[in-house]
């Protein structure tokens, strides 16, 4: 049985297709992330998952729970980190802690025990007694995974846990999710890549709705994308060495002195070459991974942030 | 006991935020200060009335002495034995209103007979009258309460009653206040709605009536503190608890729970804290039909009826009856009124909350 099971699911708002026909199968243990840029139905499939919105059409079952037959069932089962910190602002990490624990039906001695647990993993015991409207973005984030957490759920949903935090914070967070891998099943929300290929076992590329592509991250850059790039950064590249490479590679991009040119089969230092031959001083080449970004935009035709 | 959880938390909430609290708390206080101080504090004047008396009997004399004693009535001189002569002062602007005493009053005093008396005003200040009506009605409740009546004395029970507008305006001044109980209670549901708070907590195992029990609980204690500040404040400026102050504290805490229960369905109903602001558009207009300012006995019978299906106005009308010493069997079917009304608003409020759940 998997922990997460869609078929075809589907959500329309007043015409708009949210979500098209999604068809996602995520094992137990599995951390699988939806990776999309804002608007592609993300959190519209998570709130489907959570018993939030009912689907228009399609099914969708955790562990076996049909979401809208039977979504208390649901609901005891999982854990929930929304895109929005969404805590009691005026309730200490103790308070809220408690309250998301006890509504799962915990005892008082399990609700202290997890939330010491929590406050110490992640990093919040310090100031555990005050009012969490005083903490930053990125505490009051560890404190929203943490709630989630403290029913020790066994699905996980983390809808873009680390969005709108500065690095080292997402850092942080990246490792505290990762510290639960094969612990949890978790389905995780994000717009970064490096977020996407930093943690996940498999990646759901979703866009306008639908999935258009899904494996591993290795899987998805290896199968997906067949071009190969190479970065050069160099001086007195004129317009007229730009259209030239432009007519003989599939895609050029150039942005202060720095060149990025792909194409299936890359003739690297032919391309080296033939700058110095036009008089361009090249001052580093190098050949490039392929990224998520790339494969996305080999897949959609678009940027992730667009 | 979810609910209780939920319940704590929206308590912590609330006393832990110095602008809300300020407001269910001192509104009842200021809010008290003013009206009773607008009604004359406790240094009224007395209203004078003219009395008919066409009985001329023992008991109409007796009765009439009675009404002399209270501090708020000042009885004019001669007394009418004619209400055609009465009517003529009073239309002639001489008299502001009177009191007929029909014949046949000792006749029916003696066989324990129900009385009709006439009170007389002008038109142009219904006040008076309505203010009167209320004390004078208590007077011959306690008169007729006594056989024989050549045993009649002044008891002092009616003369308790120092500030009769205090009296009249305390009722539904203290339940309009409680009204706004609507607002606040739709405005934190509606609140945590749209900060998504609401959200979160859908995805936990609560059912419906576990989130309208949590978001009423907290409410509990600001009404009893609340109904507390109402009573102190109004018995410092000159309110006269005749009866007994029990029921009319019970009837507060029920009209309160109704309060808290429209709150809850409004709360239900919009999606963000200032649509719930809407909820002011049918607590003033319920609270000038209930009669919190003034009495509905001249408003037309329509509005008199919507009023009626409502529990406000029963609760104005048993408070004001429970303070001027109406026993509470009563004013008992103004209780079950309200209790139903309780009862029917939470159960709507958890219909609507479960619709919300999911969307």
């Amino acid at each position: 049985m998997n922990a997460v099971q869609t078929f075809k699911l589907t959500k329309r708002f007043d015409g708009l297709v949210a979500v098209n026909g999604v068809d996602l199968e995520i094992n137990k243990g599995e951390l699988f992330s939806l990776l999309g840029p804002n608007g592609a139905g993300k959190t519209t499939t998570i709130r489907m998952l959570c018993c939030l919105l009912k689907p228009t059409r399609g099914t969708a079952s955790v562990l076996g729970y049909d979401v809208v037959k039977t979504p208390f069932a649901v609901k005891k089962l999982i854990g929930v980190s929304p895109q929005d910190t969404i805590l009691s602002e005026r309730l200490n990490c103790w308070e809220n802690l408690a309250l998301i624990g006890k509504v799962h039906g915990l005892s008082y001695d399990e609700v202290a025990r997890r939330s010491k647990e929590l406050l110490e993993t992640m990093g919040l015991m310090e100031r555990s007694k005050d009012q969490v409207r005083k903490f930053s973005g990125g505490m009051k984030r560890r404190l929203s995974i943490a709630m989630a957490l403290v029913s020790d759920p066994q699905v996980l949903f983390l809808d873009e846990p680390t969005l709108g935090l500065d690095p080292q914070a997402r850092r942080t967070i990246w490792e505290y999710i990762a510290a639960l891998k094969g612990k949890k099943t978790i389905l995780l929300t994000t717009h970064y890549m490096e977020e996407a290929d930093f943690l996940s076992d498999r990646i759901g590329i979703i866009d306008e709705g639908r999935v258009v592509a899904l494996g591993t991250s290795q899987e998805l850059k290896t199968n997906l994308f067949e071009m190969r790039s190479m970065v050069v950064t160099a001086e007195n590249i004129t317009a007229e060495v730009i259209a030239d490479l432009q007519s003989k590679y599939s895609r050029l991009e150039m942005a202060k002195g720095r060149l990025k040119i792909y194409h299936k089969d890359l003739d690297f230092k032919g391309i080296v070459d033939y700058l110095h031959s036009r008089g361009v001083t090249v001052h580093s080449a190098a050949l490039e991974q392929p990224t998520l970004e790339d494969v996305f935009i080999q897949i959609t035709g678009k940027k992730l942030r667009d | 006991m979810k609910f209780w959880e939920i319940g704590k938390r929206n308590l912590k909430e609330i006393y832990r935020n110095p602008v809300l609290l300020g407001f269910l708390l001192g509104m009842p206080l200021a809010f008290m200060l003013v009206f009773c101080a607008a009604a004359g504090g406790g240094q009224a004047s007395p209203i004078a009335m003219s009395i008919v008396d066409e009985d001329h009997s023992q008991t109409s004399s007796a009765f009439i002495q009675n009404l002399g004693g209270i501090e708020a009535i000042e009885l004019n001189e001669p007394i009418y034995s004619e209400k055609s002569q009465a009517q003529e002062d009073l239309e002639d602007g001489r008299i502001s209103l009177y009191l007929f005493i029909p014949s046949g009053f000792e006749e029916a005093t003696q066989a324990q007979q129900a009385i009709n008396l006439e009170l007389a005003y002008k038109e142009a200040d219904p006040m008076i009258g309505l203010q009167l009506k209320p004390i004078i009605e208590a007077v011959g409740s306690e008169f007729l309460g006594v056989v024989p009546p050549l045993n009649v004395e002044l008891k002092g029970t009616e003369s308790k009653i120092k500030n009769m507008a205090v009296n009249f305006y305390f009722p539904g001044i203290a339940i309009f206040g409680l009204m706004i109980l609507v607002s606040t209670a739709a405005e934190i549901i509606a609140g945590d709605r749209e900060k998504g708070f609401l959200a979160r907590m859908f995805t936990t195992p609560a059912r419906p009536w576990d989130f309208i029990l949590g978001y009423s609980l907290p409410f509990i204690p600001v009404l009893i503190i609340s109904t507390l500040i109402y009573l102190g404040v109004g018995m410092a400026l000159g309110l006269t608890v005749v009866g007994n102050l029990g029921h009319a504290f019970l009837i507060f805490f029920l009209i309160g729970l109704c309060s808290i229960g429209i709150g809850m369905i409004v709360g239900s109903l919009v999606k963000s804290e200032s649509q719930a602001g809407v909820s002011w558009l049918f607590i003033v207009p319920i609270a000038m039909i209930s009669g919190a300012w003034f009495s509905v006995e001249r408003m037309p019978s329509a509005i008199k009826s919507v009023a009626g299906a409502l529990p406000f106005i029963h609760a104005i009308d048993a408070s004001r009856a429970v303070l001027n010493g109406s026993s509470f069997s009563a004013i008992i079917l103004d209780i079950y009124w309200i209790v139903g009304w309780a009862v029917v608003l939470f159960a709507v409020g958890i219909v609507l909350f479960r619709r919300t759940m999911v969307s």
